[in-house]
């Protein structure tokens, strides 16, 4: 079957005749997606079984264009690799805007950035602060609109590694698609973001804060500022495309680094680590 | 609501040189042809001021500007470091992608380009190698089989790149291989190589940097998806054409290297696909195909040269096209007893090695 997804920032259109697959997209994507064409779409997709001859290890593939631009997953992985090939289509294709690897929650269209290597929690505290009250806008991409300087949605599930699962998992409120075992990075889970979310995917919000997340077991928490100038590198850095858009992508970090204080958290425990968030947004206007 | 591929191809080789009035679900088919083509910065290009499109195409094509202007500079800041080591004592020719940037030709705009690539004489290969490693330019790590095949089989070295750059830059002493059926000396392209002015690079004459396109397009590669080169050959054209005395003066030329044959298909499809203004007289004076094989000839390049649907993979006819494209390009480029085991030597390695994870683009012309 095929559908449209409409991501806010940008929309796919998927088809796949695998029934499992389209049911776990039902539960992620059950608030914005649609049977048929939508007509215009930024990235469109096809999860096909590959060759039927291969009884041992059955595959499908991800066609793009006419052809699989990415190795075959196993057959019952067919929803990582469209999570997965879909973003890596999609940083080819937004490069109208800045894509910050960040990320980004609200509250009443003032946006915390959360920008962050991976294995620093960044996708734990995204989905513990949407839990906790936030509106959710991405956990991948941070969508930095060049021309405007505000943050577009980019509504795609947040994607839970390893120890995160059971932490998010076990939150009330937590919709979660099924474990894969032993992918890439380990174990994922796909996190749904709520309805509130899903439906405020075309109202962009301001940059109101940057944190840097730094999570570490048994940490205590430690909190500080970071230099405007410091914390425009290291958005930078933390970028899909920073260096590609040249002056553009500077002036447009510049412009979030002046407009929005930066702090850096290391954390060992998400109790500690939200109030002190909420803490600083308060403190941020 | 899928119309034909072909149509929609013909739409975007139209939108290369016009703004386009088309619907919004027309623009996603055309602008999902031209990432595979990788026409979608040239689109871009000329359809940046176009007011009809709506905000969702105007962002794809920002997306394609922004990525061709990055692209233009990656080029330049690799010419700028490159220039320094061109002394003077042999002509250092840009070829391609650099060339048309360094004419600032029209088609340029917008234009991908993925690699630079240098024509020096034979006798200054190594020299100009010595100083790109010097410099700390450095040679793609190949087994010996490889390297034997780069220095003695082909026309240019293995690709150097300098740490950190996203261009390679691939030294040639030819611009046909060595072992191929249309190899020629290249000593005439040099002498009539023109200087840039501000530069120290010389580009290929006009005429020549047609021919180089020709034969690039129809002998130098796998055929898949080369509608760009075509629409290279049209820009040449386009730019060039008004020059008095170009369309004889192209013609002589071709006969005297060998390459009327590249030539009759280059400027056949410019002007079949792009509406290229190319005189009949000069098709008819160039040996093309016989008048019987014409028809099933422009199926098969069609088939192998222009995107299919993009909604489904490949069909039958398509991946037999393709094939026969290799199959084509591995025999223009050495002659069978030499070809044979060569891939038979490719084949034997494929089964050893896997692909690494992640991306895997389709493996190009090389070894």
């Amino acid at each position: 079957m095929q559908r449209s997804i409409d991501l806010g920032a940008a929309s796919v259109v998927v088809r796949s005749p695998l029934r499992e697959f389209n049911a776990q997209l039902d539960l992620l994507y059950r608030d914005h997606s649609q049977a048929g064409d939508s007509g215009f779409a930024d990235v469109r997709v096809a999860l096909l079984p590959g060759p039927p001859w291969r009884v041992w290890g059955p595959q499908v593939r991800l066609w793009s264009e006419a052809s699989c631009p990415f190795d075959p997953y196993p057959l019952d992985s067919a929803l990582p690799l469209f999570e997965w090939g879909t973003n890596w289509l999609l940083a080819q294709r937004l490069n109208a805007h800045v894509l910050l690897h960040a990320g980004v929650v609200a509250r009443e269209d003032r946006a915390l950035i959360l920008p962050a290597a991976p294995g620093s929690g960044k996708s734990t505290l995204t989905c513990a602060l949407h839990l906790a009250g936030w509106r959710f806008l991405s956990d991948e991409f941070g969508v930095l609109d060049t021309e405007s300087g505000l943050l577009h949605p980019l509504l795609k599930p947040a994607a839970l590694k390893n120890r995160s699962i059971d932490i998010i998992g076990g939150q009330p409120g937590a919709v979660l698609g099924p474990v894969f075992a032993g992918t890439r990075k380990g174990d994922v889970a796909h996190f749904a973001p709520d309805r509130a979310s899903v439906a405020a995917r075309r109202r962009p919000v301001t940059p109101a804060l940057v944190v840097f997340p730094r999570y570490r077991e048994g940490a205590a928490l430690r909190c500080e500022p970071v230099r405007r100038a410091e914390a425009a590198m290291r958005l930078g850095l933390n970028s899909f495309n920073y260096r590609k858009l040249g002056p553009v992508g500077f002036d447009a970090i510049l412009r979030l680094a002046r407009t929005a204080p930066a702090w850096e958290i290391e954390y060992g425990a998400l109790a500690d680590a939200l109030p002190c968030i909420e803490q600083l947004f308060g403190k941020a206007s | 609501m899928s119309t034909h591929p072909a149509a929609d191809c013909a739409l975007l080789l139209r939108g290369l040189h016009e703004a386009l009035e088309i619907p919004e679900a027309r623009w996603d088919r055309v602008l999902r042809l031209a990432r595979m083509t990788g026409l979608h910065g040239r689109l871009a290009a000329a359809n940046a001021d176009n007011p009809t499109v709506s905000e969702r195409v105007r962002r794809h094509l920002l997306s394609a500007t922004r990525m061709a202007d990055f692209s233009a500079r990656m080029l330049d800041a690799e010419l700028r470091d490159v220039a320094p080591l061109c002394g003077g004592d042999f002509p250092v020719i840009a070829l391609k992608g650099g060339a048309y940037a360094l004419q600032a030709l029209g088609f340029a705009r917008g234009r991908f380009v993925s690699d630079i690539d240098l024509l020096v004489p034979a006798r200054a290969l190594r020299t100009m190698e010595a100083r790109l490693h010097a410099a700390g330019w450095e040679s793609a790590a190949l087994d010996p089989y490889d390297e034997r095949y780069y220095r003695d089989w082909s026309h240019e070295t293995p690709p150097l790149r300098f740490p950190g750059h996203f261009l390679e830059l691939d030294l040639h002493h030819a611009i046909t291989p060595v072992t191929g059926r249309r190899h020629f000396d290249p000593a005439p392209l040099f002498d009539e190589s023109l200087p840039i002015a501000g530069s120290r690079f010389r580009v290929l004459s006009a005429r020549d940097q047609v021919l180089h396109a020709c034969v690039h397009c129809f002998q130098d590669g796998d055929l898949a998806l080369r509608v760009r080169e075509i629409a290279d050959i049209d820009g040449l054209l386009r730019s060039f054409a008004g020059t008095t005395g170009f369309w004889p003066g192209l013609v002589e030329r071709a006969n005297a290297l060998g390459l009327g044959r590249p030539l009759w298909y280059g400027l056949h499809f410019a002007r079949s696909w792009m509406q290229t203004p190319v005189p009949q007289e000069v098709l008819s004076a160039l040996p093309g195909p016989a008048a019987v094989l014409r028809r099933p000839m422009e199926a098969y390049i069609s088939l192998a040269l222009l995107p299919p649907d993009p909604d489904r993979p490949p069909g039958l006819s398509v991946r037999f096209a393709r094939r026969l494209a290799l199959a084509r390009y591995h025999l223009l480029r050495m002659p069978l007893h030499m070809l044979l085991p060569h891939l038979a030597r490719k084949a034997w390695l494929r089964t050893r090695r896997r692909t690494p994870d992640g991306a895997n683009e389709n493996a190009g012309g090389g070894p």
